[in-house]
Parts: C-alpha cells; sequence; structure tokens
C-alpha cells in the first residue's frame, strides 16, 4: 500500500470554505476531471475525544452519563466525528475526482473492534476506493481506520455520492424501488428546525446544507436536512456495548428535512441483531434502515 | 416481627369533583386542590386537631416550590401539624401507591392511621425554561464577578426563551401516551365500536351513580362545580362514532382512539382515610372495606416488546398468585381507563392462553371479566383523570361499593408512564 500522507488534524470550517470555492471555479471550467482516486491515504494524529466533546454529544442525543465507571467507551458515532476531517481533507483534495460540496451520503458500515474512551490519542487515516458509476452521477467509498498506539479501534465504509458528476457511462436505468410497509414504530423523533446546527456544534460538520433553509437551498435542498450521522447517531444511543467489538451500518434513503418527524423502529431479529427502520410518518417514505450486530 | 399483619382498612375517601383542564379550575394550584380534598375529609370524619401516622400523597406534574406538597397542604388543614407527610411519584399510580404503602405501614404497626391520595393540575402546569436558558442562568448565578456575570448572559439568544411545558411524552421514545396505546391497541385488535361502548358506558354509569346520591360522601363541591363536568350522561355510541381518531392517525382506517374514547386532560384532587380496626373503632369510624394487597409491574415497552400501559397485567398475575385468587373471587373490577382501548388490552391480554403462558407465566388464562362487575360507577373516561388523584378515587369508590359484603373482592388494575401500572385487592366488610 502507498505509504500515507501525514497532514495535521484538518480544521473543518476551513476545508468547507475550499470547497465552497472550488465549487465556484469548477463552474468556471467544466474540463479537466479527473477519472482517478488519489492513491495515497492520509493520516493525522487526533489528540483524543475531549470529555467536554462526549457530554455535549451525550446531551444532543439523550444519552446515559460517561461517568468513567459504569460507561466510558464512547459512541462510534462521536468516533467517527473525530475521524471527519481527516476524511474531508481526504476528500477535499485536488486530486479527488468529485466536488466536495454537495456529496451525498449513501451508507455507513462500521465495525467498531475495541473502545475508544476519552482523551485517548488517536491515530486516523482516511482513504478513498472503489469509484463507481451510480444512476445519479458517481459514487466512492470513503474508508476511515482509527487506531490508538498501533491497535486498530474502529474501521468504516462510507460511501457517497457526486450526484450529477458523471465519471463513468449513465447506468441503465435503477432497479424499481421496492414497495415501503412501515414496521410497528417504537419511537418516534421529534427534530425542530435547530437539529442540523445543534449536531453541527457537537460533530463540527458545518456544512451547510444543514444549517439553515437559505444555505440548504443553494446546495439543492428545499430545506435544511439533519446530518445522517445524526440519524445513526440517535439509532444507536444505548445499544452499543461498553466492549465494543460490534458492527453496524446504515443506508439513507431519503433526508430528513427540517423540522420534522422521523418515526423510528427497532427491532430484534435475531438474538445479537437489531434491525433499525426510520421513515417519514406522514407519507410513509423510507428515511433510513440499519442493523447493529453485538459481538 | 409478629407473624400475622393486622388489617388496614379503609374508612372513607373525599374529592373534589374532576373538571376539564383549562376550566373551572384553571387558577386553582395543585395545593389549592389537595387542601380542599383534605380539608373535606378532616370534616367528614371530625380529624380536626388529630395527629394522625402520616399522609402520603403526590402529583405527577408538579412545581419544584411544590417539594413538600403534601406537608404544605396538610399545614393548610386543621390536622394537627404534627401530623408527618411526604410526597410519592409513581406517574399515574402515584395515589394508588401512596394509598398501598401507607396500607402496608399500618399492617405493620408502624402507624395507626393515615391519609393517601393525590392531586395534578393541567392547567397549573410547571413552565419551565430550556435546559440551554437553565444552563446559561445557573452560570451566571456561578459567576463571581459583573463581567463574567454579564458574559454568560450574553450567550441568551431568543430561541432559548421560549417557555417549556410538560408533555405527555414518554422520554425514551418521544411517543405519547395515546401513540403508545393506538400501537398496543392495534395489536390487539381493539375495534373503534367496542372503545366507544365502553366509554359510553363509562358516562352512563357515571350520571346513574351521581344520581343515586352515592357520590354524596365522596365527592366535595369545588370553586362553583359538584358534578364531574367531562361527565356527559347523554352520551351515546352513536355520537361517539362520528368522531375522528386522534391517536394513531399513521393506521389510516385501522386508527381507532378519538376524544371521546381517551381520557381528557383534568384537574383534580382525591384523598383516603385508612387506619387499623382499633383506631377506627376508637374514633368510632366507619369500617368499609380492608386494603388486602397490592403489586406493582413494569414492562420493557422501549424498543416494543411490550405495550407501555400493559404492566397491571403483569402485576395482577403474581398478586393473584400469591393471594391464590382467580377473577371468579371478584366481586367488582375498577380497570382505570386512560383510554377505553387500555381496558379492553388488558382484558383480552388475560384471556389470551398465549399470553398468559408465554408472557405472565402461568397455567392458564386468567379468564374474561364480567361486563356487569366492570368500573359499575363509571371510570377515568368519564370522570376525566387527573394524574395523581385517579388512585384516590377508585379506592374510595370500590371500598363504598364493597361495605355492607363482608369477604367480597374488589380488584384495581391501574396503568402508569414508563411502563408501569399497579394492581390492588380490597375487601368488603
Amino acid at each position: 500500500m502507498t505509504e500515507p500522507r501525514r497532514i495535521p488534524l484538518p480544521e473543518l470550517g476551513s476545508l468547507y470554505r475550499k470547497a465552497a470555492l472550488d465549487a465556484a471555479k469548477s463552474k468556471l471550467s467544466t474540463t479537466g476531471s479527473l477519472k482517478a482516486l488519489p492513491q495515497r491515504p492520509v493520516l493525522a494524529e487526533h489528540p483524543g475525544i475531549t470529555e467536554e466533546q462526549a457530554e455535549a454529544y451525550r446531551q444532543l442525543v439523550h444519552g446515559e452519563v460517561f461517568d468513567g465507571v459504569h460507561r466510558a467507551s464512547l459512541p462510534s458515532v462521536l468516533v467517527h466525528i473525530a475521524g471527519f476531517p481527516v476524511q474531508m481533507a481526504l476528500m477535499s483534495q485536488r486530486e479527488f475526482p468529485l466536488p466536495l460540496l454537495g456529496m451525498v451520503h449513501l451508507s455507513n458500515h462500521v465495525h467498531h473492534h475495541h473502545p475508544v474512551t476519552a482523551g485517548q490519542p488517536l491515530q486516523i487515516l482516511a482513504r478513498a476506493e472503489n469509484l463507481a458509476p451510480h444512476r445519479r452521477g458517481t459514487q466512492v467509498d470513503i474508508v476511515l481506520e482509527i487506531s490508538a498506539a498501533g491497535q486498530l479501534l474502529y474501521s468504516s465504509t462510507s460511501v457517497y455520492l457526486g450526484r450529477g458528476s458523471y465519471l463513468f457511462d449513465k447506468p441503465d436505468a435503477a432497479a424499481p424501488r421496492e414497495d415501503f410497509t412501515p414496521p410497528v414504530k417504537t419511537a418516534l423523533w421529534t427534530l425542530g428546525a435547530e437539529a442540523g446546527r445543534d449536531y453541527a456544534a457537537v460533530s463540527g460538520d458545518y456544512n451547510p446544507i444543514h444549517l439553515t433553509g437559505l444555505t440548504a437551498k443553494a446546495l439543492g435542498q428545499k430545506r435544511a436536512i439533519v446530518h445522517g450521522m445524526y440519524s445513526a447517531a440517535r439509532m444507536l444511543e444505548g445499544r452499543e456495548p461498553e466492549g465494543a467489538g460490534h458492527q453496524w451500518s446504515i443506508q439513507f434513503a431519503a433526508p430528513v428535512a427540517l423540522p420534522g418527524k422521523v418515526a423510528f423502529a427497532a427491532e430484534q431479529v435475531e438474538e445479537k441483531v437489531t434491525r433499525f427502520t426510520g421513515w417519514n410518518p406522514r407519507r410513509a417514505k423510507p428515511h433510513f434502515t440499519g442493523e447493529l450486530i453485538l459481538p | 416481627m409478629a407473624e400475622t399483619v393486622r388489617e388496614a382498612v379503609i374508612i372513607g375517601g373525599n374529592r373534589i369533583p374532576f373538571a376539564r383542564a383549562h376550566g373551572a379550575y384553571a387558577k386553582a394550584s395543585n395545593q389549592d386542590m389537595l387542601t380542599s380534598a383534605l380539608n373535606g375529609l378532616v370534616a367528614r370524619y371530625g380529624l380536626q386537631g388529630q395527629q394522625l401516622g402520616a399522609v402520603s400523597g403526590g402529583a405527577v406534574l408538579k412545581h419544584s416550590k411544590n417539594f413538600n406538597l403534601v406537608r404544605e397542604s396538610v399545614l393548610g388543614t386543621p390536622l394537627d401539624p404534627k401530623t408527618p407527610a411526604y410526597d410519592v411519584q409513581m406517574a399515574c399510580a402515584t395515589g394508588t401507591e401512596a394509598i398501598g404503602s401507607l396500607a402496608n405501614k399500618i399492617k405493620l404497626g408502624q402507624i395507626d392511621s393515615g391519609i393517601g391520595g393525590g392531586v395534578d393540575s393541567i392547567s397549573d402546569a410547571p413552565i419551565v425554561v430550556t435546559d440551554e436558558l437553565r444552563g446559561i442562568l445557573m452560570e451566571a448565578n456561578r459567576a463571581k464577578t459583573l463581567g463574567a456575570r454579564l458574559k454568560a448572559l450574553a450567550q441568551i439568544r431568543p430561541g432559548h426563551l421560549a417557555p417549556q411545558a410538560p408533555g405527555t411524552g414518554e422520554p425514551r421514545t418521544g411517543l405519547s401516551m395515546g401513540e403508545h396505546m393506538a400501537i398496543t391497541a392495534h395489536q390487539w385488535g381493539i375495534t373503534r365500536e367496542e372503545q366507544d361502548e365502553l366509554a359510553a358506558a363509562s358516562h352512563r354509569n357515571l350520571s346513574a351513580t351521581y344520581e343515586q346520591g352515592f357520590f354524596d360522601d365522596l365527592v366535595t363541591p369545588f370553586k362553583g362545580i359538584s358534578k364531574d363536568n367531562n361527565m356527559r350522561g347523554d352520551s351515546t355510541v352513536e355520537k361517539l362514532a362520528k368522531l375522528s381518531p386522534v391517536f394513531g392517525k399513521d393506521l389510516g382506517e385501522e386508527a381507532t382512539m378519538t376524544a371521546a374514547n381517551s381520557t381528557p386532560l383534568t384537574d383534580g384532587a382525591s384523598a383516603v382515610l385508612l387506619g387499623s380496626e382499633e383506631w377506627a373503632d376508637a374514633h368510632d369510624l366507619p369500617k368499609l372495606a380492608n386494603f388486602v394487597d397490592y403489586e406493582q409491574g413494569a414492562v420493557d415497552f422501549v424498543d416494543g416488546a411490550e405495550g407501555l400501559l400493559m404492566a397491571p397485567t403483569y402485576a395482577a398475575a403474581r398478586m393473584l398468585t400469591r393471594n391464590n385468587l382467580s377473577f371468579e373471587d371478584f366481586e367488582y373490577f375498577e380497570i382505570h381507563e386512560a383510554f377505553a382501548s387500555t381496558v379492553l388490552a388488558q382484558m383480552k391480554a388475560w384471556e389470551s392462553a398465549e399470553f398468559c403462558r408465554d408472557k405472565l407465566g402461568l397455567d392458564a388464562p386468567l379468564g374474561s371479566i364480567d361486563r356487569s362487575k366492570l368500573n359499575v360507577t363509571g371510570s377515568s373516561l368519564a370522570t376525566g383523570h387527573p394524574f395523581a388523584a385517579t388512585g384516590g378515587r377508585i379506592v374510595a369508590t370500590l371500598a363504598k361499593l364493597l361495605h355492607g359484603k363482608p369477604g367480597k373482592l374488589g380488584f384495581i388494575s391501574v396503568c402508569a408512564a414508563g411502563g408501569q401500572g399497579i394492581t390492588a385487592i380490597i375487601e368488603g366488610r
């Protein structure tokens, strides 16, 4: 494998500013699209997730207390938040073939091998793989590997879609969508207009598509939409084992517009497998499906 | 310890009429209403100046200033101020728990007398500030300098100022109690018709019972009203059938729960006087019934493994087994009508061989409940349901129904938020 490029831990705000600038530039020149992914992963040192961040996260999802005794293992989504700036740095490199702004998160598969705790310094490696055609553009896998002292603690594959960026021939029409019959709901999430801003404040992910109706419109959404990982956070809260070793996934169908309500169902399908569904309770259209497999 | 415990006797009860929220009692506080209910009980049983063993009660929606709600209420009555009082809280089972735990103290000989009850006000519900604003205000409060205080206060944003009213949503699911019940009702196949029938019967029974004068020594007028003002004696199934569903609307055509077959938000208070036989005799007081036993239950509702309001089905199974009783042994059944479908789902569960075997661990189903014995004087759909006051209403009503029927038994089921519930047995004398 190619030696990773070592970078300082990036700051998300400047990455978004650069993305906006790049978006403006690409309007001027439509040529020069790259058709290959950067080969070199990027690697950054993270000083560790602070207790303050963990507390802010817990308040966001109304979780149980991190007392350091009964609950110290940090939730997967918070670990993902720590790795996210590195992933963004990878995706905002000049040689990355898809424009960062307006990128759509399709799915996430996570293997949370071992616990991550507050204050634990982390090494975060991000790489891109599997550039592939999608009926609405081009998709790419972003792999995050988070380690501490040489031990792999967390790995995830996030699939993103560069909407409207056809780097390949447009595939044939997609398979027809399966009919969606909502399961029996077990919860109802009521998300206010501020849900995107609140998650941004905790995660640092101030992607304008999540912040206000106006900034979302600029990116082609009618209203602000909540972060996909917010849904993952709510879906997993209180269900991850303290000793980690679990795997989970989430597939996003349609974004959750804010303010809005999400009907949610958690169904235990096998002893160690829980299936999740989130949908629009008024239109019975799915927002996401997910799964958690305990070790 | 003594091998046998003594009887805990229900002497009588008193409540103020229950009133629909934001109406007759809009300006009455929890303390006002509970004090009035206690005053009525004190007057009826001549308790002026008496020192009781304890007064126990509570409210589900409580202002932080009411940290000692029951004690403060007692101090406003003619009871001897040396009467201890304490607050309990178990959502809608608050009143029943207060009474049950007092009965246990009496049985054990710790106290000789007590009053249990509860109160709730939707009209005077505690409105609080947002978590953000409270955080900022507390930070300002902790600040040691004016500058630090101003810096803290400068964080306040308009969005922080919106007042927060308590909701009926379950904190862990975000679903209202009605939405939870709609899921359970659908799973048990409870029909719209049977819910409306139960609701109409509740109003009819309550109205007839008022006409008989049954409540004359159970209810004291308050703020100009003398009957529960939610009662519609002329309620019919035909009229109720016209209403649109309010809960479970995502079930479409299969939604069954309306404003009429769900309890309205209500204000009110109730209190029940208990004592040992010796204490009742010494004070020349009536002995309506014995408080025999009670049982708490809780279910795993968060991911839908069990319905939110089904805990009484489990409590009943344990309680009946412990007392070696079956439903045939009971003269009356008081099943709190949080929703008509709550009563119907619990009864269907007890009839189900599968549920009784797999969930309750019983060899045979508990069986069906004779409708002519169910909520014979009306229940919460007609009276309304001021959460913590419902237990006191039910216990006093059932005790009076069983008075003069020595040995006859009454069954109580009260569901509560958080997937909890209480069942109880009382015995006429």
